[in-house]
């Protein structure tokens, strides 16, 4: 663009002395600036008067010097026309000029610098200048940038009919009055997470969610505007509807050295480097990422759920015992993910217990911190209303504690432990779910205990220990509360939960029957939070208040119906911790990064894009691993995902075991390589659930959480969220295989006629030579389509009642059961359209399968893969790698024997093809 | 937005802006209201239709003031409906070039500021702020300051500005404005 040259000549009739020139070369001038002071030459009175300009543009050369004196029409400055270095709905934003009327100038700027408003544009030179500024304040405050996302990585929202009194669950519509429900769920500790973040990160929201959605959820997250401060971006800006890649240029000009992102896809980052890849959180069933990008949508996984299974359709029973039916059915069927949950609690307590003892090492000094922490715990109590008895019991109780000798308090405790063993037992349909439950602590304690550190002998010896007091004082209030309980169902649901909990010493035991344990409630969050925060032995009663409310979240594992609340919540178990790893994540990339910084010269910025490996590299660093069952012998080792996922986390991988080999990673026992393994002293033999949980903690998770066990694991492939960036190289989405058949490997073989209409013209066309099928059948229908019209006639109530219905039934069985998921995974799609397919398929099959395999359901080809893993962990794994072991061949003759039914309408839809098209052609003819 | 309208109003009265102009407008009325309200309801039909519309030509309608006729209904043949033609005198507001105007801070970026006046969105760019207030992130709310902290915009602050530029579309008038010139800037009271 030539730039025009403006001269500004002297306006006034009379001769003008130039007092004080007031820009300077170079310098952006815009409309109504001052240029100079001047005075008439033969003015009586002096007086500064100011010359404003009338021009927009950027100052080339002062012609007229300071002191001068200047003839009206001299020229005094020239001035390069304005830029337009920011443009705002196509003006300029400097000189007001209208751009879509002055074709002479067409504009720089495009590089829209604001989150929200798209429409405002600044220049590249503009845009690197503020990006500039922006770096540099970030170094000053140590300071790095983190894009957020929000669906699935900090909340979770569905638009289902969902129970109102759901506590933590924001309602909302976006569209006005008539238009749908929003219904949105915290990650727990997402306030803490945010809070805790906001010092070392500037956080920006960059979410496929619509803009007002964005900014509505942005509101319950950020209230005060506080952490993201209108930095939102949302689907309305984004520039490409399946990645948000596209816009990190433009809000990052100078860079993505410092900007982190946290996002539960890779897809939609292009699987950036410096992308945390979160484990997605799911709280309501029935409900993926409502916002995922077109085409990119992850399916559904009810019965997986990070929290347990959670059915809310349950909580509207108004029927009690169907509800609490529920809850102990929800128990049974997430105890896979519970038992996985578990152990994580397990570790988690047993570094509390590592830190305890070395605490303990001085027992006096302790106690009288205990005493302290008491006396806390008590004056807390005593600040809740004093009246109630119940309140005044406990404190008693909690002086007795303080004054009782420990083994009384063991005595005690194994009571309250004896009395709830007996009245769970005794509870006729919590008995269905304790006797698994048992099981599986037995088993777990079972194998710690080869881990030299029985967490109840710990527990024995840890004499006084703060943990002890609190669970008792837990305990007494368990007492008090099966004192005060009327209502037998109700405790039901608590003993069923204490005694799946407390075998594990689990300071989680919150057994929520509320008569009136809102109070109860609060103290109990304190002494949980006293016992997490087990080191620092005296918080303020304030700083545990505020607190309490994440806290209470984060970790009540109960489900309470507390009817006799006036306000009706219902709280629900969830027991999502991720936030609290993704922030020690966050912090040791932070931590990592200025040390980096300090060691470059000044000036130097490390990129983030290598930081964050390197920080991930560290986490198995010094660790030998050998697989044993988790690599297909034809595939290299190199080329596994295992080995990716371990190497990145630093890991050295070796084919066979070695001398050095620390780690032997198996997924069943009695491998060669795990016979041999045992042989080797100080070999640690691990599920590859350890490798998972490492890499998705970054953490050195402790061995002993996972040992291999005659049962072995089913976790063979990493669940998504585990896989790394650097690896996108493994051909995950390609389908490389089918390609395989084609007979003459010809390159025109290859092609699909088919491929070149999208999903929704085949489906067009299947429904055509469907409804000819129908039609031409007529009264010989099946009875499928009979229930398929049956649900159509439903209302949407009625439907997700009886999807849920199915649900249950299903999730109460067995999860490793096809069967029970089938009906499941049946129900993404309406009754009858498998049939279709399958139809379909037939048609198509004299030509090569790509497209249709393509086209086909994603649960299909899963559950080929993997009929012996739960639907929980298929999830984890993701429709990614399902391809993994496929031999397509083989899928393919099981499709379409799984796919079609025994009907005897459908023994010869080829003659039902023909004929539907002969119908087709004659129908046609006729027009 | 009431507030805002009526903050817009009483600090600009005596300026030109809020002109009550003489307008016509058509009402079509479904035939399921001939009845004895049928005027009561070509007029509450006038208000929704017209108030807080925008016209390129004479701006934001504020506010009906008074309806002065409403003229004889017109039966559109074949469907039953009925034309009214309205004329009705309303309070409009058209911003022009280099007019001078009060207006609250929406947002404070590093780019520059968004202000509203009334139902009339303005940006002004960081250049169009006098140099001697720099734009500062690290406090909340983000605002523009001078150095010694004696003048602070930040949302929701009150300014006066100079409008600069108009963009007018078939939905409504955004506006660029200035700070630089004399007598502009924060409001204080």
């Amino acid at each position: 663009m030539e730039a025009k040259t403006i001269y500004i000549s002297q306006p006034q009739t009379k001769p003008i002395k130039i007092l004080k020139w007031k820009i300077r070369e170079g310098q952006t001038v815009p409309v109504g600036r001052v240029l100079l002071l001047y005075d008439f030459v033969d003015s009586k009175n002096p007086e500064q008067r100011k010359l404003k300009s009338l021009h927009a543009g950027t100052v080339q050369k002062i012609v007229a010097k300071q002191g001068g004196t200047i003839n009206p029409g001299q020229t005094l400055v020239e001035l390069e026309a304005c830029s337009h270095p920011t443009v705002m709905n196509d003006m300029c934003a400097e000189c007001g000029a209208d751009l879509r009327k002055e074709e002479t100038s067409p504009t720089t700027a495009f590089v829209p610098m604001v989150h929200a408003i798209p429409s405002l544009k600044v220049s590249e030179e503009l845009a690197q200048k503020i990006g500039k500024a922006d770096n540099d304040r970030l170094l000053s405050d140590k300071k790095l940038v983190l894009l957020v996302d929000l669906d699935q990585t900090l909340i979770h929202t569905t638009n289902d009919n969902i129970p109102p009194n759901i506590k933590d669950v924001y309602h909302f519509q976006l569209y006005g009055p008539n238009s749908p429900w929003y219904h949105t769920r915290l990650r727990p500790g997402t306030h803490r997470f945010l809070n805790n973040i906001h010092s070392h990160y500037e956080l920006h929201i960059c979410t496929f969610g619509a803009r007002n959605y964005a900014h509505m959820i942005a509101a319950f997250l950020d209230p005060e505007q506080q952490i993201f401060n209108n930095r939102i971006l949302s689907r309305d800006e984004c520039f490409d509807p399946t990645s948000k890649k596209a816009n990190l240029q433009a809000l990052f000009p100078c860079g993505d050295n410092m900007v982190c992102i946290i996002d539960d896809r890779e897809d939609v980052w292009s699987h950036a480097a410096n992308l945390i890849h979160v484990r997605p959180y799911h709280f309501f069933q029935h409900t993926g990422d409502i916002n995922a990008p077109p085409g990119l949508d992850k399916h559904e996984h009810d019965v997986e759920g990070g929290s347990a299974g959670i059915d809310l359709l349950a909580g509207v029973e108004a029927n009690k015992s169907v509800a609490e039916q529920a809850v102990s059915d929800e128990l049974e069927a997430g105890e896979v993910e519970q038992a996985e949950y578990d152990r994580a609690e397990l570790e988690k307590e047993k570094a509390e217990h590592t830190k305890e003892k070395a605490v303990l090492g001085t027992d006096k000094a302790e106690s009288g911190t205990e005493k302290d922490e008491l006396g806390t715990v008590k004056a807390d109590l005593e600040e809740l209303e004093p009246t109630k008895s119940i309140e005044s019991r406990t404190d008693e109780k909690v002086g007795q504690d303080e004054k009782s000798e420990e083994k009384e308090k063991n005595l005690d405790k194994a009571m309250v432990d004896n009395n709830v063993a007996s009245d769970a037992k005794s509870e006729t349909h919590s008995s269905n779910g304790n006797p698994d439950v048992e099981n599986k602590t037995a088993s777990l304690s079972e194998n710690i205990e080869p881990g030299n550190q029985n967490v109840e002998s710990e527990e024995d010896r840890a004499e006084l220990s703060k943990k002890e007091i609190d669970e008792n004082i837990v305990a007494t209030i368990t007492d008090i509360d099966m004192k005060t309980s009327t209502c037998n169902g109700d405790s039901a649901i608590v003993l069923d939960s204490e005694s799946h909990n407390t075998e594990e010493e689990d300071a989680k035991i919150s057994e929520d029957k509320s008569e009136d344990t809102q109070l109860i409630n609060g103290e109990r969050t304190n002494i949980k939070n006293s016992q997490q925060k087990n080191n620092s032995c005296i918080k303020s009663i304030n700083t545990v208040d505020d607190e309490a409310g994440v806290d209470s979240k984060c970790k009540d594992s109960t489900k309470s119906s507390q009817d006799n609340n006036s306000d009706n919540l219902i709280e629900i178990d969830d027991p999502d911790d991720y936030l609290l790893y993704l922030e020690d994540i966050l912090k040791r990339i932070h931590h990592a990064f200025y040390e980096e910084y300090d060691k470059l010269e000044a000036g130097d910025i490390p990129d983030l894009k290598v930081v964050i490996p390197k920080v991930r590299s560290h986490v198995l660093k010094g660790c030998q691993l050998v697989f044993s069952g988790l690599v297909p012998n034809r595939m290299k080792l190199e080329d596994s995902k295992v080995y990716q996922v371990a190497t990145s986390l630093g890991a050295e991988v070796t084919q066979d075991i070695t001398d050095k080999t620390t780690h032997l990673v198996a997924v069943r026992p009695g491998t060669v390589k795990v016979n041999a393994g045992r042989r080797q002293k100080n070999l640690k033999i691990v599920t590859p659930d350890w490798l998972w949980c490492c890499a998705e903690r970054w953490d050195h998770v402790d061995e002993r959480i996972f040992p291999l066990n005659s049962r072995g694991s089913k976790n063979r492939h990493p669940p998504p969220h585990c896989s790394s960036p650097e690896h996108r190289k493994y051909p995950t989405h390609d389908k490389p295989a089918a390609r395989k058949r084609t007979p003459s490997g010809r390159f025109m073989d290859t092609i699909n006629p088919l491929m070149s209409f999208s999903s929704a013209d085949i489906a067009d066309m299947d429904k055509e030579v469907e409804d000819i099928l129908v039609n031409e059948s007529g009264s010989s229908s099946s009875s499928e389509d009979e229930t398929n019209k049956i649900l159509g006639a439903l209302s949407e109530d009625d439907k997700t009642a009886a999807i849920a219905e199915i649900l249950n039934s299903s999730s109460s069985n067995e999860d490793d059961e096809p069967g029970g998921t089938e009906e499941d995974l049946a129900l993404d799609y309406p009754r009858g359209f498998k049939r279709k397919r399958s139809c379909s398929k037939k048609e198509l099959d004299e030509y090569d399968d790509d497209g249709v395999y393509d086209e086909d359901n994603p649960y299909d080809a899963s559950q080929n893969s993997s009929d012996d893993d739960s639907p929980s962990e298929r999830f984890r794994r993701g429709e990614m790698d399902i391809d993994d072991d496929i031999d397509m061949e083989q899928e393919d003759t099981q499709d379409s024997d799984s796919l079609t039914p025994p009907d005897p309408d459908e023994v010869d839809d080829k003659e039902w093809n023909r004929m539907g098209a002969e119908l087709e052609r004659e129908f046609l003819s006729n027009e | 937005m009431e507030k805002l309208k009526s903050e817009a109003f009483t600090t600009n009265n005596g300026l030109q802006q809020g002109r009550a102009i003489s307008l016509e407008h058509e009402i079509l009325l479904h035939p399921q209201y001939f009845g004895p309200q049928l005027l009561e309801k070509v007029k509450t039909k006038l208000y929704t239709e017209v108030e807080g519309t925008c016209t390129g030509k004479y701006g934001f309608v504020i506010a009906v003031t008074t309806i002065d006729s409403i003229g004889a209904g017109l039966i559109l043949p074949g469907q039953g409906f009925v034309v009214y033609p309205v004329k009705y005198k309303a309070i409009v507001f058209r911003p022009f070039k280099g007019e001078v105007l009060d207006a609250v801070v929406r947002q404070v970026n590093k780019v520059g500021m968004f202000a509203e006046i009334g139902p009339l969105s303005c940006f002004i760019s960081h250049h169009s702020i006098p140099a001697e207030m720099e734009f500062c992130p690290n406090v909340n709310p983000q605002c523009y300051k001078t150095k010694d902290e004696d003048v602070v915009i930040h949302a929701e602050g009150e300014i006066r500005l100079k409008i600069v530029g108009t963009r007018v579309d078939a939905t409504g008038i955004f506006a660029i404005g200035t700070l630089m010139d004399d007598y502009l800037g924060l409001i204080s009271n």
